[in-house]
């Protein structure tokens, strides 16, 4: 029976003639860039006013009538990473507030149907990690009391906008999980709204396609993955691992980069636990965990930013724990960092200046051959184009990432440390990222050590990699046996949440 | 909270023992022998409590301070009640856009004048209109206000209100803009739009997440709000004769009598400081409800 | 849509308009300033120009004051004389202040934070108290400079909590994970914190001992005869401008232009103390 019809909906500037009939139960994923129009459909499905120009809405057997107001009761689901809630007040307080709103309860009856909801979740959290102000829970946390507050509304219609984006890929499979039961419960219709593939096929939904305010290509993904007529299309689907090559084994392995000897780094780790490896130039190692596993405090121990509580590391032969920290910045020179973050690039500084600064600071060379290499590395990254005295901070955060990849190129490193460098990308720009990281690997053939949790990620980069939870590594080896049988419930986890996305599987939900 | 209230006490403690070491400092530049030793000596009779002598009447600084606190404190006293009462509902009507762009070249202009041009100003009115602005006559409006006495205070109003509003509006300056600051971060943040669209009401979300943020910007601005009063107050009490511990800074500093200069300098960074304190204690409370 | 509280238009445009204007504005009054022994009627302090008191006319735009001195060369003289003071305390704040505050931030030893100290003490304390206190402890020659001290507290603090929050940023720390040195983060640092607020922070203590001068001058603290400056101008005619509201009226007027272009070159908020 048809729920919801949207019917040659125009918005002026946003959409263009979005058609859309929704059933009870089905799941519709917008899938586009930022800009695309989705963002306009959600908003006005929300209830919020817009510039209508056309278009019709109709409710299940009801009259058509002019675009407006949504005519069935919807749930609006943001991205917890969006930060969604006032930080400076109880989570829980303003998730109650919000189911007591639309079902026009009093606060304790909503707060009575909000645990009911989350009591009955498989994977929640209790209701009293909800209770901190919202500025100090985790993003998964977050999450769990979004979605929680998305179902007690018992809607007719979920709008999920972006839900499931940046969060850690096993919290994110048990939401999507949570997510398909309570539509089986409840019934209500999901209109999803993502910039990647990956949510359509773990919800197993129809995806539209949209570029420009246009749907330029639909149908469900089972056929889309295999058959895109769109070039647009073609370019998400690319993105997906399934059609990625797993990262081929270096030919050469030169000297050791870092070699780590019984190196604890928390607290939490006990005699026994101590880490030792080895990391060749040319080869690569991915570090992979959830948020909190202890892989960044690893990162700094072997970069010598910290020191370790037990243990010796040793940096391009050199004992990092007798180093002074002006001895440290010297040896720093030779590793470049690539991070999935917006603010490690001064945004004062150009993109010259961005690129140069290594060559300036280290070798101290001519300005013209400066200018060389700064302008092959830019070139290289695909940012020749942007004028080069333009300022960091007036550029996206996709441009953010490629001239972290090009200042990586012009220093020549012998390790590169590469942390969640797909994070926050789209589709299109994940595709290209992955492009140049794989390129940059092979061109300068510096170590490279990958902080991920996802595995499709560590499988485009890498070779090998270290399992890390609660500060210690619990499960190693190279990636293509780690995928094949995972000894670790934390290993299995960590590759069920890629699922879809690696080669070896196939299951779907 | 905790650890904020244990790292702000800290500061607090460090900058209250800093205004000792200043006064300290200050009383030994007018002490006889070297300057070392008489600062260490001033020090130690500082930490006993002991604030010294005047050097003009030769009678213990703290008596001389105390006569004159009433004075100042009752026109900060009314210059903060006016800094409110104006400051408040000016900065939320300026943070409205429309009304921001057609007030803000008045602001600016009234903002330029030094407070004693605006002192000096009110008391041409006050000539003008033959209004009594004699401190004698206003320094009797809080005991009439407190006693009762209508009367008292409808002569007092002038003699008062002028002074005070010269302080007072030097405070509601920074008011204002504490306000409107605290009302940009404000309603900039995303979560005000994304509550919208999960359901709760624009005036809804403003008063019960968005004011509690204005006010504890105010909070977390307290102690340049003090400041500016303590300023205004200084050069108020000069303009219209008013004999409070602001002019008897200034007349023991023109004297040499340091032991009082040193004295007025401690209360005043006191006072500063644990407005600001206070106000830092204040925002953070609010701001985390 | 809220009723109370709406996101204020973005204004950058106009700031940097009103900002232009300011300098403009500085500009103007520097190039009258330098130009005051030829615009000026009579030299400074001469008096029996005219009749004592007159009200502005053709003759005496400004009218003349108690001594029959030509309130308009007398504005122009002491403009002069206000603007060369204020010049001398900028310096001073920027320096003791300004540079300082900034790299106090990598002093060793922790040097930095007790200086940061020191400046929030004395920052506790009304500029105006200070530089009176100053000026008792040296003398009345010290007024320029003891303005300048007097702002350095709030400027120090400014530049140092800016530089701090510079060297803890995630962008430092990526650099330092990079193998940059110190000495070239802080070299970028200065560089664009010159290039970015130098012009900035230079309106801002103008605004800000322009307005301690000409206090401490009416306290009788500041600028002595005849070296008259705006803030003594107006002392002096504390005697007559009840009757001869000139007297008073037209240096004041003089004071807010100057203090109000520096307030605009400064990007100074409505309300906000320099």
């Amino acid at each position: 029976m048809s729920l919801f019809k949207i019917d040659d909906l125009s918005i002026d500037g946003a959409v263009e003639r979005f058609s859309l009939d929704l059933n009870a139960s089905d799941t519709v994923v917008l899938l586009g860039e930022a800009g695309c129009g989705k963002g306009a459909v959600m908003r006005l499905l929300a209830g919020f006013p817009a510039d209508v120009t056309n278009g019709t809405f109709q409710a299940g057997d009801g009259e058509a009538r002019p675009a407006g107001r949504p005519l069935v009761a919807t749930a609006y689901l943001p991205s917890a990473v969006a930060a969604p809630l006032s930080p400076h007040v109880s989570a829980l307080s303003q998730l109650i507030r919000i189911v007591s709103r639309k079902l026009a309860l009093p606060k304790s009856d909503a707060r009575e149907a909000f645990e009911r909801v989350l009591s009955r979740l498989e994977g929640a959290p209790p209701l009293s990690d909800l209770e901190p102000i919202a500025r100090m829970l985790s993003r998964e946390t977050l999450a769990w009391g979004l979605f929680t507050c998305a179902f007690a509304q018992a809607p007719k219609l979920l709008l999920a906008d972006h839900a499931l984006t940046g969060l850690a890929p096993t919290q994110a499979r048990l939401l999507v999980r949570a997510l398909l039961a309570e539509q089986r419960r409840q019934g209500f219709a999901i209109l999803y709204a993502a910039m990647n593939t990956d949510v359509a096929g773990w919800l197993g939904a129809k995806v539209m396609v949209m570029r420009h305010g246009k749907v330029v290509e639909e149908g469900p993904i089972a056929a889309l993955e295999t058959n895109q007529t769109h070039a647009y299309s073609q370019t998400f689907f690319k993105a997906m691992s399934a059609n990625v090559q797993a990262a081929p084994r270096a030919a050469n392995r030169g000297q050791p980069v870092i070699q780590a000897y019984d190196v604890q780094t928390g607290r939490e780790t006990k005699a026994g636990d101590g880490l030792t490896f080895e990391l060749r130039r040319g080869a690569s190692l991915a570090l992979l965990g959830e948020e909190g596993s202890g892989r960044r405090a690893l990162v700094r121990v072997l970069l010598g930013l910290e020191q370790p509580r037990s243990g010796r590391v040793v940096l391009d032969a050199v004992d990092v724990g007798i180093l002074t920290e002006k001895m440290l910045l010297r040896l720093r020179r030779r590793v470049a960092v690539i991070a999935g973050a917006d603010d490690v690039l001064d945004p004062r500084m150009t993109l010259w200046d961005t690129v140069s600064e290594p060559l300036r600071a280290h070798l101290k060379l001519p300005r013209d051959l400066v200018a060389t290499y700064r302008d092959a590395a830019l070139k290289r990254v695909g940012l020749a184009s942007v004028p080069g005295d333009r300022a960091v901070a007036t550029l996206s955060a996709f441009d953010k990432r490629r001239l972290q990849v090009a200042r990586a190129i012009v220093s020549a490193p012998l390790l590169a440390v590469i942390d969640e460098p797909l994070r926050g990308l789209d589709a299109f720009a994940q595709s290209v990222m992955r492009d140049l990281l794989k390129n940059f690997r092979a061109q300068e053939g510096p170590a490279f050590l990958v902080v991920t949790s996802d595995f499709a990620v560590a499988q485009a980069l890498c070779e090998d990699a270290m399992i890390v939870k609660g500060g210690k590594v619990i499960e190693r080896g190279a990636i293509a046996d780690l995928v094949k049988a995972p000894k670790e419930p934390q290993t299995k986890a960590l590759i069920d949440a890629s699922l879809g996305r690696l080669p070896e599987s196939t299951k779907r939900v | 909270m905790v650890r904020f209230g244990l790292v702000e006490t800290g500061r607090y403690a460090a900058a209250l023992l800093g205004a000792l070491l200043l006064a300290g400092l200050v009383q030994a530049a007018g002490a006889e022998g070297g300057f070392v030793h008489a600062a260490i000596v001033r020090l130690i009779a500082l930490a006993h409590f002991d604030f010294g002598n005047s050097a003009m009447t030769g009678a213990p600084a703290w008596p001389e301070v105390l006569k004159r606190l009433p004075a100042t404190f009752s026109l900060l006293g009314g210059g903060a009640a006016i800094a409110l009462v104006l400051g408040l509902p000016l900065g939320l009507i300026l943070s409205w856009g429309r009304a921001l762009r057609a007030g803000a070249p008045l602001i600016q202009i009234v903002a330029a004048a030094p407070v004693f041009c605006a002192g000096l100003a009110l008391l041409f009115l006050a000539h003008r209109a033959n209004w009594d602005v004699s401190a004698k006559t206003g320094l009797g409006f809080w005991p009439s206000v407190f006693g009762g006495d209508v009367g008292g205070v409808a002569r007092a109003l002038t003699a008062f209100g002028l002074p005070a509003l010269v302080v007072g509006a030097a405070g509601a300056a920074t008011i204002q803009l504490a306000i409107r600051r605290a009302a940009k971060d404000a309603v900039r943040e995303p979560y005000r739009e994304t509550l919208r669209w999960m359901g709760l009401g624009a005036f809804e979300i403003d008063r019960r997440y968005i004011a509690p943020r204005v006010l504890a910007g105010l909070f977390a601005n307290l102690g340049e709000v003090a400041l500016s009063l303590f300023a205004a107050t200084a050069v108020a009490e000069w303009v219209f004769g008013w004999p409070g511990a602001a002019t008897l800074f200034i007349h023991s500093v023109a004297l040499g009598d340091w032991d009082v200069a040193a004295l007025v300098l401690l209360v005043f960074a006191t006072l500063a400081l644990t407005a600001d304190f206070l106000g830092h204690m204040l925002a953070r409370a609010m701001g985390d409800a | 849509m809220s009723l109370v509280f709406t996101a204020p238009p973005r204004r950058m445009g106009l700031r940097a308009i009103l900002r232009v204007v300011g300098f403009a504005g500085l500009g103007a009054i520097l190039v009258v300033v330098g130009l005051s022994n030829v615009l000026a009627y009579a030299p400074a302090d001469a008096q029996n120009v005219g009749r004592a008191l007159s009200p502005p006319s053709q003759v005496f735009p400004f009218g003349t004051d108690l001594f029959g001195r030509d309130v308009l060369s007398e504005v122009l003289h002491a403009l002069a004389v206000t603007v060369g003071h204020a010049t001398i305390a900028v310096v001073v704040t920027i320096v003791t202040g300004g540079i300082l505050g900034f790299l106090a931030v990598r002093f060793p030893m922790r040097t930095g934070a007790v200086l940061r100290w020191i400046a929030s003490v004395l920052g506790a304390l009304p500029p105006l108290f200070l530089a009176i206190l100053i000026i008792g402890l040296t003398s009345r020659g010290f007024a320029p400079e003891a303005a300048g001290l007097a702002a350095a507290p709030h400027a120090f603090l400014r530049a140092f909590d800016r530089a701090r929050a510079l060297a803890r940023s995630r962008h430092a720390e990526f650099a330092r994970a990079t193998g940059i040195p110190v000495t070239t983060l802080m070299r970028r640092d200065l560089v664009y914190e010159i290039r970015d607020n130098f012009l900035s922070m230079a309106a801002r203590s103008l605004a800000a001992v322009t307005i301690t001068l000409a206090t401490l001058s009416f306290f009788g603290f500041g600028a002595s005869p005849p070296r008259r400056d705006l803030g003594l101008m107006i002392a002096a005619a504390r005697e007559s401008y009840f009757d001869a509201w000139w007297t008073a009226a037209f240096p004041a007027l003089v004071l807010m232009l100057f203090i109000l272009c520096a307030r605009l070159a400064a990007c100074l908020d409505e309300g906000e103390q320099p």
